[in-house]
């Protein structure tokens, strides 16, 4: 096992035994291999650096490189997406320890032969190695493994496109709970979070992105491209998504709603209009709606279909022109004949609806009075458009009263 | 979203706070501590209004870097010490945590001795005052009723508000203030120097840096909170300087003209409040120097374990345990029992410890600086807030100028 730390400013030779000159970094490739490779060596020759290939390292020893044959590429390098320079990248950076959920700071790294080439094997984040490391000479270079997180279990977020891929690392912070992620995130300096953040699957990151403070998330969206906003900003729910939006600055909202699919955009302009006081602006537009002319099992497939969804208790039945007749529950589609039309179902009480325009406290009233778990809001024609769910007000009771409370203290 | 109320509940606590005493303002009385204080009235006492100019400077410098760290700790969301060692390597890091925390235990020193002064002009000697302020400061910390505590001492170093009036009531002359503000000049001797020097070096003091960017990294402020904390940063640097004026402007019009030119125990210093305070001038000057010096010396121990926690990579908090976080809680004794010793040396002057303290603090800022001013400039760290050429410039003016001092410093020692 080699230290990396050791190993910077130590001499490069040829085959000949005659030093070439000195190292300055170690490029490693990330792939789908859970230990990356050196896939290339950064040397200070006369006074350019150049790039040699990692596959031309015959020797690797502690304190010297030799390489198996003395051509020189003068060619200066550039970077390839997935690659990263260990000393300028990752060392003495901050990592994430999926495993100790924490931020670490990287106090050495160890290269080792396996499976064939040199790999990135641990991660040394122990004081001692860190102190080892300010002695001159030998002691510097000497492996103290004491605390050393395996590669696999860490997820360090800094090369050239900010992602380090490691199949292993993206699986094990998948593993973790979205709350726990966005406390990680939270801690995280603005292009290491956009990194992790990109290393989760979208749904995953959704999720994550609905746990994290408003303010967090207004700074992680500015690090991010418009693109990945607007696939994360897709994949939450729309009502949430549609008050993230409506906290941005204008310029910053458009550049994300442009990239986004022209339907979703649209729907989440209208979200993002409608006023946060007014049941339009605190509704969600995810609901199931079905014609009363369908049967039970055209009902229960849409329901089966859209099982993720928090919207899924049950379908809101429209008449031919799309205008608001029943609510009808999961259970009772279940129990009645498949091949029955919903409209067979449909009896008193019939829902209470709001229109967008609703005042929240109106909202509240309906809510008291009819008990449900959910209210349906229409349009101005009496088309069901969207709902309240009981959650989404208490959000925004919490959030109006938070912005009574704070009265003369303005946080613009 | 699902937990609105927690987040919203908390930033207006911070921000509650911050209008109120936020870290800009603790930071900015805190250089009026002791050493601040005797540094200041001796500038006053020895040269009248002339070198005003260099609290202008200084205070200036303070703002500028101030707001710097201020925006580094939003923006990277890591301390000075960590962003030092991710940027320039192992050593450069410790070089500089180890520069912090000299800087820091001087500064921990002069606390002390202005406490050891204070008692003094009540008769109560070193060795009783000196332990128990710091088993006090301990005690208040390492428990966490630091929260309450801080307030009280808050308030005591207040009482060098009432320099401003002591100020006003003593009729300085004005016009030569003014002259001496903006118009440069100053006797090319070794004391001249050392007193320019040490006032650089308590008005932008290294742990005040080190301290406004650990605590937006500590309590997690953003971008959206960086418009506050700046107006807070410029608040409290700007009362740091205005405090300084009076204080060195009251000095001038009593004790300079008095003839008493040379500070040697806090009782002359004290009596530059006897315009204000008459016979209770002593008493008045004895509780703000307690006060000022019990709210820097409870701040700069924890400040200064939280650098070095920030340097391993592991930043520590108070509500750790000690095998969880041994380093934290060993720097903070080492720190607080070193500057308690070295002011219990028999025969020590106190006045020498207090400016000397700060005359180092100039020599170990200029590296400090440096490294922010690299900071400043890493694209790859700060983002849409990298610094541009024009406060790039500012930088390396405020730099040169502290490098002037440190060097004519060095010159008048290895001369004479």
């Amino acid at each position: 096992m080699v230290s990396l730390a050791g190993l910077i400013g130590r001499p490069v030779f040829g085959p000949d035994g005659r030093e070439i000159g000195r190292l300055v970094d170690v490029v490693v490739r990330h792939g789908e291999e859970t230990y990356p490779p050196v896939s290339g060596l950064i040397v200070k020759i006369a006074n350019s650096k150049s790039f040699i290939n990692g596959a031309r390292i015959a020797v690797l020893t502690p304190s010297s490189i030799t390489l198996s044959s003395a051509r020189i590429n003068l060619e200066t390098f550039s970077r390839r997406p997935g690659e990263s320079l260990l000393d300028a990248d990752v060392l003495d950076h901050q990592i994430v320890d999926v495993d100790g959920l924490r931020v670490v700071r990287t106090s050495d790294l160890y290269l080792a032969p396996f499976n064939k080439e040199i790999r990135v094997v641990g991660v040394d984040i122990s004081f001692m190695s860190f102190l080892r490391r300010l002695f001159p000479g030998s002691i510097s270079r000497r492996p103290t493994p004491e605390h050393v997180l395996d590669w696999a279990s860490v997820a360090s977020l800094t090369d050239s496109t900010g992602v380090v891929r490691t199949s292993a690392t993206r699986s094990a912070l998948s593993q973790l709970r979205p709350a726990d992620l966005a406390d990680l995130i939270e801690d995280l300096a603005g292009r290491e979070q956009g990194a992790l953040i990109e290393m989760l699957d979208p749904a995953l990151a959704a999720d994550v992105l609905e746990e994290m403070e408003d303010d967090e998330l207004e700074g992680l969206l500015r690090g991010l491209t418009a693109e990945s906003s607007a696939k994360l900003l897709t994949h939450m729910e729309p009502d949430e998504s549609a008050e993230v939006l409506r906290d941005l600055e204008e310029e910053h909202r458009e550049s994300i709603l442009s990239a986004m699919e022209i339907g979703t955009a649209k729907r989440l302009r209208e979200l993002v209009s409608f006023d946060e006081e007014l049941a339009g602006g605190i509704m969600t537009t995810h609901i199931l709606i079905v014609k009363s002319s369908d049967t039970v099992a055209t009902a229960l497939r849409l329901l089966v279909e859209n099982r993720e969804r928090e919207s899924s208790d049950g379908v809101v039945v429209v008449d031919g022109k799309g205008k608001l007749l029943d609510h009808i529950q999961t259970v009772e589609l279940i129990g009645a004949t498949p091949s029955s039309l919903v409209s067979e179902l449909m009896a008193k009480p019939f829902p209470t609806a709001v229109t967008i325009n609703t005042p929240i406290n109106e909202v509240v009233e309906e809510f008291s009075n009819n008990r449900g778990s959910s209210i349906i809001v229409i349009d101005e024609k009496n088309k069901p458009i969207g709902r309240i769910l009981a959650d989404d007000l208490v959000d925004a009771l919490s959030q109006n009263r938070n912005r009574f409370t704070q009265g003369g203290v303005s946080r613009s | 979203m699902s937990n609105i109320t927690i987040p919203s509940g908390r930033k207006l606590r911070i921000a509650a706070f911050l209008a109120v005493m936020g870290p800009g303002v603790i930071a900015g009385l805190s250089d009026d501590d002791p050493a601040g204080i005797t540094t200041y009235s001796q500038l006053g006492a020895k040269y009248g209004y002339r070198m005003l100019w260099v609290l202008v400077i200084s205070t200036f410098a303070l703002i500028v870097f101030q707001d710097l760290g201020a925006r580094i700790g939003v923006v990277t969301r890591q301390g000075l010490i960590g962003l030092v060692r991710q940027k320039y390597g192992a050593r450069a890091g410790s070089f500089s945590a180890v520069a912090l925390i000299l800087a820091n235990v001087g500064t921990m020193t002069a606390e002390f001795a202005g406490v050891a002064a204070a008692g003094q002009l009540f008769g109560i000697s070193r060795y009783v005052t000196v332990p128990l302020t710091g088993f006090l400061i301990s005690a208040l910390v390492l428990r966490g009723t630091f929260k309450k505590a801080e307030r009280v001492f808050f308030l005591l170093s207040a009482v060098f508000i009432s320099y401003i009036v002591a100020g006003f009531m003593a009729h300085p002359h004005w016009g030569e203030a003014l002259h001496g503000m903006v118009v440069p000049s100053m006797p090319f001797t070794r004391d001249a120097v050392n007193i320019a020097t040490a006032t650089l070096g308590t008005t932008l003091a290294p742990w005040g840096l080190a301290f406004i960017q650990s605590y937006a990294v500590d309590k997690r402020l953003t971008r959206a909170d960086l418009k506050l904390l700046r107006a807070d940063v410029w608040v409290g640097s700007a009362l740091t300087g205005i405090i300084g004026f009076f204080v060195i402007v009251t000095c001038a019009a009593t004790l300079n003209a008095e003839h008493i030119t040379n500070i040697t125990d806090a009782s002359q210093a004290a009596r530059a409040l006897q315009p204000l305070a008459g016979t209770l001038a002593k008493d008045l000057f004895a509780i703000g120097i307690i006060g000022a010096a019990l709210l820097a010396a409870s701040i700069l121990p924890l400040s200064t374990a939280y650098s070095v926690g920030d340097l391993t990579g592991s930043p520590a908090a108070l509500d750790d345990k000690f095998d969880e976080a041994p380093l934290f809680y060993l720097t903070f004794a080492a720190i607080t029992v070193v500057a308690g010793g070295l002011i219990m040396i028999p025969g020590i002057s106190l006045i020498w410890i207090l400016i000397s303290s700060q005359v180092l603090n100039a020599i170990l800022l200029l590296p400090l600086l440096a490294y922010m001013f690299g900071i400043a400039r890493d694209k790859k760290l700060m983002g849409e807030f990298t610094a541009g050429k024009r406060a790039l410039t500012l930088y390396g003016v405020i730099i040169a100028i502290v490098a002037v001092c440190v060097l004519a410093q060095f010159w008048f020692i290895f001369k004479l």
